[in-house]
């Protein structure tokens, strides 16, 4: 037997949660004389209001707050500009330093790599993925189960294991080297930069590319290609004008489910990448876990979180139905 | 000649599909502006026969020809027909204007990289000088096609936001609007109610003479048949049974399953006494076919319709009346003869429990060769 033991607290929460959930039904059975159907949501509205509502209201008071608690901005200002503290020693060290004051802008910098490199992945996961959807999708195409058996069984397998994978395939001493070398050529650096980071992105967010596509894919109706090549469409113009259009729903949900865990990623780059490369994720963080700076980490959690908000916002209006049945 | 006034011929089609025959040495013609309609049960092979004619499907064996060239190995895209599919099939991401314009927008694209590859490399393409049609042009085509389905004004509008029949209008616009030589219909009224049907039968059978466009249609339902088509082609388990035009496929069913599927019919076994005499129900009738020897079995077919009911002392049978429904414009009795029970429809209705007499014209009396054999002599000889 396992020892339970949990926290007083925990219990009283969950208590409470408990003795809301009953209520709730009590309640609704009464005025309604049945049982709302809603009403069996409510657990997962409870779980929605301490895990989600709550950590996020907690993150905005820290972007807001000093390490005193009192109302500032400054947090905001430090994203802007990271040379903060050296900009206040020149400030106060008279005019001639005055020229020495900096934009310094690490964040920025930090920010917009990770845009560029989630770009990148969500293109490349675009570019790869869509002919594998379609292939999958194809149903003269006998193989195409077995394909999306193979696309699955990775996802399995836990995202750090499949990372740390690739680095014994990638270092200097790993299987492509060692390969490399039994051909007599020189061994390559493969590991610690950007390519290696984005090689991890694309391996580990693919599959959310490639779902989305098949599932639209294959809810077509086979109907639609024969009518457009009955109106004189050979295949390619069958694509353009038929298929293309009519999967863009699940190219966009594939699309934000690619480039939001990408924006955010910070695993990997620190595997694969060696700490050459930085990411907004590791930005954040290093401000919590390294500087113990949780108002500023705050400050740069909420700078993500809107930004991700636009993203989401921009897809929903092309995509105003959700039939991609992804996360938008 | 007879051959040059065929716009399609199907020689010697057969279909497998893993094994399993489809479709079994299929020949038939088209003429021009002819309505041709494949009928039979489904799985016959109606369905599969149109889409062989559309492209859409390649014969196991067996060739098709439009207007004398093969054509059997041609996309879908290169041939002079269109479609209207069964559900339709209208692209949901374009509006009513947009899917119907598809077609002509296509061509132009089409036209217009033949042009530019002739002005780039000077290359020759196959056909002439072809002009791209205008913006304009194209309106003007899209807009006769919505008044010509009565859908004026209905340019703007989702697709998904139409009835039913709306959208199997808009279909027909769509395939109508290319000007093909030949129209294919896939069961286009299944999805309608009884009196759209109807209304819809009429338009096309309109339609499709004033634009004297070759129609070939495939539904289950007789009666469609028999009220559009100009011929009918009755098939059953990837044969054809019977070819001719909807008076001569009722009145003079090639067979006891041909006369069964189409309309309603007593399908009785009997004995041709002698030419001219058929034995059945244990009683000898007159009738008029002959030729098919002494006391041979065969099936004898009666209409409901064709059955007279007279006093019980002057009819040829008598019988029981032992149900009686109310149809409409007559009344269903079936009545039992002690031997079997005939379907009749009569506008008088005789009361439940009377005894009836029975009496039937010999013109009304067909003979055929019983089922068993026809399906034998047809593997024999297959042709039409």
């Amino acid at each position: 037997m396992y020892n339970v033991s949990l926290p007083w607290w925990a219990w009283v929460m969950m208590g409470v949660g408990l003795a809301v959930f009953v209520g709730f039904i009590i309640l609704s059975v009464r005025r309604n004389h049945g049982v709302k159907r809603s009403l069996f949501a409510s657990p997962y509205t409870l779980w929605m209001i301490i895990f989600t509502v709550v950590p996020c209201i907690l993150v905005a008071y820290y972007a807001f707050t000093d390490a005193n608690g009192a109302f500032t901005l400054d947090n905001f200002r430090h994203f802007w500009d990271s040379n903060h503290a050296k900009n206040e020693l020149y400030a106060t060290m008279g005019d001639e330093y005055a020229g020495y004051i900096t934009r310094g802008t690490v964040n920025v910098d930090t920010l917009v790599y990770s845009l560029w490199m989630a770009f990148l992945c969500t293109v490349i996961c675009l570019l790869l993925g869509y002919p594998a959807a379609l292939f999958m999708a194809d149903r003269n195409m006998k193989i195409g189960a077995t394909i999306v058996v193979l696309f699955i069984i990775p996802m399995w397998m836990n995202f750090l294991l499949r990372t740390i994978a690739w680095m014994s395939l990638l270092e200097d001493n790993g299987l492509i080297n060692s390969f490399l070398r039994l051909l007599g050529f020189e061994g390559v650096q493969l590991m610690y930069n950007s390519s290696a980071v984005l090689l991890g992105m694309v391996y580990n967010f693919l599959p959310f590319m490639v779902f989305p596509i098949y599932t639209s894919l294959s809810k077509l109706d086979p109907k639609l290609g024969e009518a457009a090549q009955d109106l004189g469409c050979n295949e390619w113009r069958t694509f353009t004008r038929v298929t293309a259009p009519l999967s863009l729903p699940g190219v966009i949900s594939g699309i934000t489910m690619v480039f939001m865990p990408s924006v955010t990623t910070f695993f990997i780059p620190r595997i694969l990448g060696g700490g050459n490369t930085m990411m907004f994720g590791d930005l954040i963080e290093s401000k919590f876990l390294t500087e113990g700076n949780w108002n500023v980490g705050s400050a740069l959690s909420m700078i993500m979180m809107i930004l991700i908000l636009l993203s989401l916002g921009i897809l929903r209006k092309a995509d105003p139905e959700g039939e991609g049945g992804g996360i938008a | 000649m007879m051959e040059q006034e065929h716009l399609i011929d199907l020689s010697n089609i057969s279909k497998d599909y893993d094994g399993t025959t489809v479709l079994s040495n299929i020949n038939l013609y088209v003429r021009k502006k002819e309505f041709v309609t494949l009928l039979g049960p489904s799985g016959c092979g109606k369905t599969t026969t149109l889409r062989i004619i559309g492209g859409f499907e390649y014969p196991t064996t067996g060739t098709v020809y439009f207007e004398g060239q093969d054509v059997t190995a041609l996309p879908p895209y290169k041939r002079q027909v269109n479609t209207v599919f069964q559900k339709y099939a209208l692209f949901p991401h374009l509006n009513v204007r947009d899917n119907i314009a598809f077609g002509l927008n296509v061509k132009n694209h089409k036209i217009g990289k033949a042009n530019m590859q002739r002005a780039l490399f000077g290359k020759k393409t196959e056909g002439n000088q072809l002009q791209k049609l205008s913006r304009k042009e194209i309106d003007k085509k899209v807009d006769r096609m919505l008044e010509l389905v009565n859908l004026k004004g209905y340019g703007k509008r989702s697709v998904d936001q139409l009835s039913g029949g709306q959208q199997q209008r808009i279909a027909i616009a769509r395939a109508l609007v290319n000007e093909p030589e030949v129209l294919l219909l896939d069961e286009p009224l299944g999805a309608l109610d009884l009196k759209l049907r109807k209304e819809m039968q009429l338009e096309l059978k309109s339609m499709q003479q004033q634009l004297g466009i070759t129609f070939i249609y495939v539904t289950h339902d007789q009666e469609e048949a028999l009220t559009m088509s100009d011929t009918v082609v009755v098939m059953r388990d990837g044969h054809i049974l019977q070819i001719g035009d909807p008076k001569r496929i009722y009145d003079e069913p090639a067979n006891a399953f041909v006369a069964d599927f189409i309309g309603e019919s007593n399908i009785l076994r009997g004995t041709m006494v002698e030419d001219e005499l058929v034995n059945f129900c244990g009683v000898n009738f007159p009738c008029v076919d002959s030729g098919f020897g002494e006391n041979v079995p065969v099936d004898v077919v009666v209409r409901p319709e064709d059955i007279m009911i007279v006093g019980e002392d002057i009819g040829q049978l008598t019988g029981t009346v032992q149900s009686v429904l109310f149809k409409g414009v007559h009344y269903e009795m079936m009545i039992d003869t002690g031997d079997t029970v005939l379907k009749v429809h009569s506008t008088v209705m005789q009361p439940q429990g009377s005894r009836v007499g029975i009496n039937i014209v010999p013109y009304n009396i067909h003979i055929m060769k019983p089922m068993d054999d026809v399906k034998s002599e047809e593997e024999a000889e297959e042709s039409v």
